[in-house]
């Protein structure tokens, strides 16, 4: 009785289920994700900041009426880090430094988040339709691209929110209607890929619906780089929306990271650096700590490594 | 194999009857060029295949890489559609006769005659209902299981998918249906929460297999099923095909370059080059009595796997490559590379420019060629010093002699050669015995 292959002596399994492999198999994922030191820090990152971005309202007072306008003391103007109530310092115009850096993390989060969910869901749509119809319609579709493209993202965004008039919310709009491009592309290699595996042939031999070919076979197969893609993005989105705010498309005085260094640069010269510095690290450690993510999303879930 | 040995043509209708039946189908791609991308030509992967595949059977369809068979599976199973021709799915025999009947009247009546069958039988124009009953009564097994199961699902999902679609079968119902398809290919209940990429090439073969079944199908179309496999896990899978095939009364279309495995698996067989069949007969008559030398060739290149000395003679059969499908040689399409071609096969204007080929100094000199048909025309060269060694070298022995026969007139005047070769028609399928089809002149 002690030979362990013995069907006899077989340990009874735990009863599988779909969903029981398929959690197990998101959890495998998540540690190959954060198994690299480098995305656990710029997860780390990402954490603090959409903490401050969630706790903002508890860790200062908010502004009354509109939490995303910078408070004024006109009683301490160019105040340097350290001062009471004011741990780095005041803008020239009396806005505390640390409150603009934390709704400011708010204004960005808001940003990111509604340009890239926008632009994948468009990028994507156009992309699918793009791939999965072929042809005339292709063409035409790609052609537009092409158009979009061949003109600089920072560019195009600028001349859009130029037209539109100078408002964050203008700046949120020329965004959305440049980026998608990139998406409509990458969805629509994607796709032309993955139709041609005999997996969708199968699923049309059976006699299943294209839409249900699309959703079940095509789209999973194909969204890999497009995540990738939005994860990058994330941080990329708040770099080029600080670029316009910076130059001034954005109102004054709303607490945005792009605002502060834009309102603090002109100090630099005789010395009061914080008011540009410390958002200007913001900027960078949101842009760095997204980016490092994105890396290792795109090597976890790099095609050739994951288990086919 | 105690089966009766069915027959290419209509009045023979024993052994349960047709499945379906492949009319003059025809894939031509359109080959683009420039900057308007207007057609140039046509690559004519099928060129007008006919043949039928009764219930129960197994049809091996062979030739080379590149002659179309793959294109032809696809299109029986209608996963791509014919630019000519059609697939018929479930005729009886009288409209069966009245399919055939109908290939020989002129196109005009053809329409006609055939717009009742087209409408209630033509895979490509049936209704939708009947639509949905040849789908499910025609599955499809991949070469590559790689890509032929979607990594992402489980193989619950993959089997029961079918199910799923024809909603057959839903939840615990679901479960038991697969693990009854899976018990039939020899994997169990232990392999349900798996993906496909747990398992090693001759269980996703299985898979597939499990999966084509689902449906409880009449026919599967096996496109190179073994050939990305190991001899050993090859046999299972061929030994499993049969055993399937004997309890379901399956019918099979096997495609496959491989002489082996036809000759153990297939009832009959179609051998295909260039887009058009050659030959199709029962198994053992082509094996025994192979009457196109484009078959002869094969089983002699099959041959070369066994021991050294046996098959020597024949080593060098097949020599050059597969001509260009866009432009298919006249008459017989083998003639190029046929050994034993004679001068009534079809030589043509075309292959003076083969040969051209080898002799590459001639070819620079080639400044034109007028045509007056396939057979006839005008090479103009620089100058007639080419023109002269053009001729020479048609009449000279580096080109075979059944080319020289077919050459009635090769003149120089000066710079211009002019050429005449016998006409040929292109090469009918003629009746070499019970069942046995070819397409030679040879007798």
């Amino acid at each position: 009785m002690t030979d362990a292959s013995s069907p006899l002596r077989r340990p009874s399994l735990p009863r599988e289920t779909a969903l029981r492999v398929r959690m197990r198999r998101s959890g495998e994922l998540a540690v190959k994700i954060l198994s690299n030191p480098t995305t656990i820090f710029g997860f780390v990152i990402i954490l603090l900041m959409l903490s401050m971005a969630l706790f903002a309202p508890w860790l200062t007072t908010p502004n009354a009426p509109d939490p995303y306008q910078m408070p004024r003391d006109w009683g301490a103007l160019r105040m340097p880090p350290g001062t009471p109530n004011h741990p780095l310092g005041t803008t020239n115009t009396g806005g505390d430094v640390l409150y603009g850096i934390i709704w400011g993390s708010r204004t960005s989060l808001q940003l990111s988040i509604i340009v890239v969910s926008v632009t994948v869901v468009i990028g994507t749509a156009i992309g699918s339709i793009a791939g999965m119809v072929g042809g005339k319609i292709d063409e035409i579709l790609m052609r537009i691209v092409d158009v979009f493209l061949s003109i600089p993202e920072l560019i195009f965004a600028l001349a859009i929110a130029a037209i539109l008039g100078p408002s964050f919310t203008n700046i949120i709009l020329s965004l959305c209607l440049v980026f998608w491009v990139k998406y409509a592309r990458i969805m629509r290699a994607q796709i032309i890929l993955v139709k041609q595996n005999d997996y969708v042939d199968a699923a049309r031999i059976m006699g299943d619906s294209r839409l249900n070919i699309y959703f079940r076979d095509i789209l999973p197969n194909a969204a890999t780089p497009v995540i990738v893609q939005a994860t990058l993005d994330m941080g990329a989105i708040v770099l080029i929306g600080a670029t316009l705010s910076f130059i001034g498309l954005a109102e004054s005085g709303i607490a945005e990271w792009g605002v502060l260094v834009s309102e603090g640069q002109a100090g630099i010269a005789s010395g009061r650096w914080w008011a540009s510095t410390f958002p200007g690290l913001m900027i960078f450690l949101w842009a760095l700590a997204f980016n490092l993510v994105g890396d290792g999303l795109r090597d976890a879930l790099d095609p050739r490594t994951e288990g086919r | 194999m105690t089966r009766l040995q069915s027959s290419f043509t209509p009045d023979a209708s024993k052994d349960g009857g047709t499945l379906l039946s492949v009319r003059d189908v025809a894939k031509h791609y359109p080959i683009r060029s420039g900057a308007l991308q207007r057609v140039v030509g046509q690559v004519r992967a099928v060129d007008g295949v006919s043949f039928d595949i009764r219930r129960g059977e197994t049809l091996g369809l062979v030739g080379e890489s590149g002659c179309g068979k793959t294109t032809l599976g696809r299109l029986v199973s209608g996963l791509i559609a014919p630019t000519s021709g059609q697939t018929y799915y479930d005729l009886d025999s009288s409209s069966l006769a009245a399919l055939d009947a109908a290939q020989t009247l002129p196109e005009a009546e053809r329409h006609a005659a055939l717009a009742a069958i087209n409408a209630a039988h033509g895979i490509e124009t049936m209704p939708i209902e009947a639509k949905n009953r040849f789908r499910r009564n025609c599955q499809m097994v991949f070469q590559d299981s790689f890509s032929s199961l979607n990594p992402r699902h489980l193989v619950i999902d993959l089997v029961g998918r079918p199910l799923r679609v024809h909603k057959e079968a839903s939840g615990s119902d679901l479960t038991e249906r697969v693990v009854e398809l899976l018990e039939q290919v020899g994997l169990g209940r232990q392999h349900l929460y798996r993906y496909p990429h747990q398992f090693s090439g001759g269980q996703r073969q299985r898979i597939s297999i499990a999966r084509a079944l689902a449906l409880d199908p009449e026919l599967i179309i096996l496109d190179e099923p073994t050939s990305a496999l190991d001899v050993s896990v090859q046999a299972q899978i061929l030994n499993l095909l049969n055993d399937l095939q004997a309890e379901r009364n399956l019918a099979y279309l096997f495609v496959t370059h491989d002489l082996s495995v036809v000759e153990h698996m297939a009832d009959r067989i179609v051998t295909m080059y260039l887009g058009k069949v050659v030959e199709a007969g029962p198994t053992r008559s082509i094996f025994d009595a192979s009457a196109h030398p484009y078959t002869r060739a094969l089983m002699a290149a099959k041959l070369d796997l066994g021991p050294a000395g046996a098959a020597s003679e024949n080593k060098a059969v097949l020599d050059g490559a597969v001509p260009d499908p866009a432009r298919p040689p006249r008459g017989c399409r083998f003639h190029t590379r046929c050994p034993v071609a004679t001068a009534q096969c079809g030589w043509e204007i075309d292959d003076i420019v083969r040969i051209l080929e080898r002799h590459e100094a001639l070819c620079d000199t080639l400044t034109d060629v007028t045509r007056e048909s396939d057979f006839a025309g005008t090479l103009v060269f620089e100058d007639a010093d080419a023109a002269q060694k053009m001729a020479a070298v048609l009449a000279s022995e580096a080109v075979p002699q059944p080319f020289r026969d077919a050459l009635e007139l090769a003149e120089t005047t000066g710079t211009k050669l002019r050429v005449r070769f016998r006409q040929a028609e292109d090469i009918k399928l003629t009746r070499r015995g019970p069942d046995h089809l070819a397409a030679c002149v040879l007798g």
